[in-house]
């Protein structure tokens, strides 16, 4: 699109509902979904975007494996690991993604609860990025679970209720619907519904605060489900008391960074698609995001060291495990600390970024040590996983990034749906928001939000 | 009899009406643990006993109708490795070579816990422990999460992964609905020709424990392996040598896994009835304070 | 069914402890002796007796104190020091072939036995317990099929001679 949008700098990007001219009529859904482009305009664009030829190659080797795991069944694509019951489906796409998807609780939170509006223009972008995370996570455990058909099982058919996963399981269905509600006020505006954003922006708070909720308890269930297997993890990554407290913590960092890294790669990808409001305050965000987030990284390396000195474990340090460990803090906690601050003591966007990325690989590598590489430590051997695994791994996050390409492209996210307000005179239901919306057109031009 | 399974549940079910309607959630306090039924059943099994002639693993894979072994059961090669049970196999029996003592063979299945794992960490609730000691399984609820493999302090569920439609979990059931429920023995107990494992009331079996080593101190280590581990097994080993050596974990916790999660659950009442107060207080601070200079601000975030 | 079998098996004993116990302060001991009481999966054991006894001299490694005996064991010697010969000597008078039914253990619980009789193993973990432990000890014959050979039901839940699995490519 970029290099498109390069060639032919005058085409028209669907941002509102009517063609620019006011005369004009209304984009229909196929024009919408094709951003206003013709359908011969649109493949030109995809054809020389070279990221969709990387997927093009991805998807047709990965999707017959992904049908083929339904097919052959789970041992023909996971080699069916009875010690290890958790490959990389659960051990990267669920425990890796959920964490770094907190960025939409705590987006939500930051704007709604503590009336932080100058982080309004990642708001949607964080929260758009939660949603995809989980629903994702979810898509991982669809594939992982024996019989992914009865996944509604733990909500009506038998309870459970006395499992950490019952509780995650709810969790996680609660909150989706919860990012989904939050989540519509820009499907809302792209498909023309304002009465729908009226509703959910009413609920604002209440959604903000359900999130920060469940998020709490599940970031944190995720880690306690660790505690069901003392024995089994390496004492290093294992804490009776720190261990649901490791998990929620790291999340926090790793969805402020996760929300950099992804801001990072749409500026650089998709600068058309963002408006001057994302662009020009970007830096300054990133630089609000990298303090939280440096924050949350500093708590989580003091009771990650707590946690070792509370049960005394510092002679694993002296093995090999204790030299991985090392590494897994040095790499994902000391240097991503130090990136970050330096980087927001010097105003220096780009250690910030670095800092960012080696954050978030960092949590992943603590979710992947904790359920994969440690796990079943005794035995002495790591499981690595077969090629299939790797295959399908890759295909779902393949398939991730792609949805979350096409959403950013469409929806509302990274620029400012332009309203017209005589649309909304007629179709919204309160006679009283027409006034507002007249006012927010005429605020919009008046004055940028956040200065 | 309010056990803590229950009071968990009253909690998490709790919480999920909570977290659901948008209610607080109320605590509930109940004390006491599960210390398993009182007539419950278990096995004495004296490693000491052992030869290794793997006729109990013959007798389960009758028993429970279970595949074709890839060897016959009186093949010793099997003996080159350590095995762990399989959806085909639900017992093994492992050969170990300890030092100063001779050869030593442990038979392997579940353990039958009184506060099982793979039964708390289940989602859906598809283990039941019976009042007969046994632990069993059902399969037409079982989502597949395999979260009791992870939890199972022993490693002894095993999924049928090869199976496309309908994977299970395949584990020992103390042959509950051929023989226990029944008031008789387990087929490996049966069969046993230098009866390793003693059938009976695992009361009755921890006293006959503890008498045995009792009576024969150079024979056994001071050891009644099940007694206490993870909140009590129904299975129970006498052992001549230290666990560890014949593949027992030795530290394993006393307490039931169960309670590594129960400072978590705890929290879970407690965050539902303290955030939404906590956020929504903040939530009018932050903005009373940003509400003297910058009113427009308010405006704009509801119409962004 | 079970009943019927029970009231077999008694007969069958008290006819056995009759005879041997005929044979044994009669006219003398029997030299070879057939263990056909449990014959599921093996074939009986024609148990040469007379070897044994001249091998060992002594009864009271099998027979406890039964047939007169001293007695080595120091929980045994407890009681048993002067208790003499008894009327039971063979080994299922006392060794129960099914020690684990529901009645067996009822039956345990309400007779309160004493002390060391409490965990009495059943009939063939005797037999197995007392030939396996000393033919170690002596380099006796340990296999299985040593002492009994295996019948054709055996060899079907062992999946062994004939119904080895095909997948088995052994050496």
């Amino acid at each position: 699109m970029k290099q498109y949008l390069k060639r032919n700098p005058n085409t028209q990007i669907v941002n509102s509902l009517r063609t620019d001219n006011d005369r004009g009529h209304r984009w229909t859904l196929m024009e919408k979904l094709l951003m206003g482009l013709t359908p011969q305009q649109y493949l030109a664009q995809a054809v020389s975007n070279p990221l969709n030829w990387l997927f093009a190659i991805v998807f047709a080797v990965g999707i017959p494996v992904i049908i083929g795991r339904f097919i052959f069944g789970l041992e023909w694509a996971t080699g069916g690991p009875q010690s290890n019951a958790w490959g990389l489906f659960l051990g990267f796409g669920l425990f890796g993604m959920v964490p770094l998807s907190s960025s939409g609780f705590q987006m939500g939170s930051a704007v709604e609860v503590f009336g932080r509006h100058d982080m309004e223009p990642l708001e949607r972008l964080g929260i758009l990025n939660g949603i995809l995370g989980y629903f994702f996570a979810v898509v991982f455990l669809m594939v992982d679970l024996g019989q992914p058909w009865r996944l509604p099982y733990p909500m009506v058919v038998s309870w459970g209720p006395a499992s950490v996963l019952f509780l995650v399981a709810w969790h996680v269905a609660t909150y989706l619907s919860v990012q989904a509600a939050e989540m519509s006020t820009s499907f809302f505006e792209w498909m023309g519904w304002p009465a729908g954003r009226t509703v959910i922006k009413k609920m604002a708070l209440g959604l903000a605060v359900a999130g920060i909720i469940l998020s709490t308890l599940h970031q944190g269930a995720l880690g306690a489900l660790s505690s069901y297997a003392p024995g089994k993890i390496h004492p290093l990554w294992y804490s009776a008391s720190f261990q649901w407290l490791y998990f929620f913590v790291s999340s926090l960092p790793g969805g402020l960074c996760m929300v950099i890294v992804v801001s990072t790669i749409v500026i650089k990808t998709m600068a058309w698609r963002c408006d001057d409001n994302f662009k020009l305050n970007l830096d300054k965000l990133h630089i609000s995001l990298a303090k939280g987030a440096s924050m949350g990284l500093i708590t989580y390396f003091v009771i990650r060291m707590i946690g070792v000195a509370h049960d005394n474990k510092w002679a694993y340090l002296a093995t090999g495990w204790g030299v991985w460990w090392m590494f897994e803090i040095g790499f994902g906690v000391i240097l991503s600390l130090f990136l970050l601050t330096t980087g927001v003591r010097k105003n220096n966007i780009t250690l910030i970024r670095m800092g960012a990325w080696t954050t978030i690989l960092g949590v992943i590598l603590n979710r992947l040590n904790v359920y994969l590489i440690t796990f079943n430590w005794k035995h002495g051997e790591i499981e690595i996983p077969p090629l299939r695994e790797f295959m399908i791994t890759i295909t779902i996050y393949c398939i991730y990034i792609a949805t979350y390409r096409f959403i950013l492209y469409r929806w509302p996210v990274l620029f400012r749906w332009k309203t017209q307000y005589s649309e909304y005179a007629v179709l919204e239901a309160t006679p009283a928001a027409i006034p507002a919306d007249v006012a927010a057109v005429a605020g919009l031009e008046a004055c940028p939000v956040g200065k | 009899m309010i056990d803590r399974r229950d009071f968990l549940k009253g909690c998490l079910a709790c919480s999920v009406t909570a977290a659901s309607v948008g209610v607080v959630g109320k605590n509930a306090f109940a004390a006491g643990s599960f210390e398993g039924y009182p007539d419950a059943m278990g096995v004495l099994v004296d490693l000491t006993r052992c030869v290794g002639c793997r006729s109990c693993e013959a007798a389960c894979n009758n028993e429970q109708k279970l595949p074709d072994p890839d060897l016959p059961f009186d093949d010793k090669s099997v003996f080159l490795e350590q095995r762990r049970t399989t959806p085909k196999a639900y017992t093994v029996v492992n050969k170990y070579e300890v030092a100063d003592k001779d050869t030593l063979f442990r038979k392997i299945q579940c353990n039958h816990c009184n506060e099982p794992a793979c039964l708390t960490s289940c989602f859906v609730n598809a283990y039941t422990k019976t009042k007969e000691g046994a632990v069993i399984y059902n399969s037409k609820v079982c989502v597949g999460c395999r979260n009791c493999m992870i939890a199972c302090p022993f490693n002894i569920p095993a999924y049928s992964y090869s199976s496309p439609t309908n994977p299970l979990i395949k584990k020992c059931i103390f042959c509950y609905d051929t023989r226990v429920k029944y008031g008789r023995p387990p087929a490996c107990v049966e069969i046993c020709p230098q009866q390793v494992m003693t059938f009976g009331r695992r009361s009755d079996l921890i006293e006959m424990g503890h008498e045995r080593i009792k009576n024969d101190p150079a024979k056994y280590v001071n050891k009644l392996y099940g007694e206490k581990e993870v909140g009590g097994t129904s299975w129970m080993y006498l052992s001549s040598v230290d666990l560890d050596k014949v593949g027992l974990d030795n530290h394993m916790q006393k307490e039931p896994i169960i309670s590594n999660v129960k400072d978590f659950l705890g929290m879970v009442p407690m965050v539902l009835s303290i955030w939404p107060a906590l956020f929504t207080g903040i939530h009018l601070l932050s903005t009373k304070n940003k509400g003297e200079h910058g009113d427009h601000d308010h405006k704009e975030g509801d119409q962004q | 069914m079970r009943v019927v079998k029970q009231k077999l098996i008694m007969v069958l004993t008290g006819t056995l402890v009759l005879l041997v116990s005929n044979v044994c302060f009669g006219t003398g001991i029997p030299d070879r002796i057939t263990i056909d009481s449990i014959q599921k999966y093996y074939d009986g054991v024609s148990f040469n007796h007379a070897a044994h006894i001249n091998n060992l001299k002594d009864c009271g490694l099998c027979h406890h104190n039964t047939t007169g005996a001293q007695v080595s064991d120091p929980n045994c010697v407890r009681c048993h020091k002067n208790s003499g010969a008894q009327a039971v000597v063979s080994c299922k008078g006392c060794h129960a072939a099914e020690p684990f039914t529901s009645e067996a253990l009822k039956r345990q619980r309400d007779q309160h036995p004493p002390i060391f009789h409490m965990d009495k193993v059943g009939l063939k973990g005797a037999y197995h317990l007392s030939c396996v432990g000393c033919h170690k000890k002596m380099d006796g014959p340990t296999g299985c099929q040593d002492c009994h050979k295996r019948n054709d039901s055996g060899d079907r839940i062992f999946h062994s001679g004939a119904y080895t699995p095909k997948t088995a490519d052994k050496p």
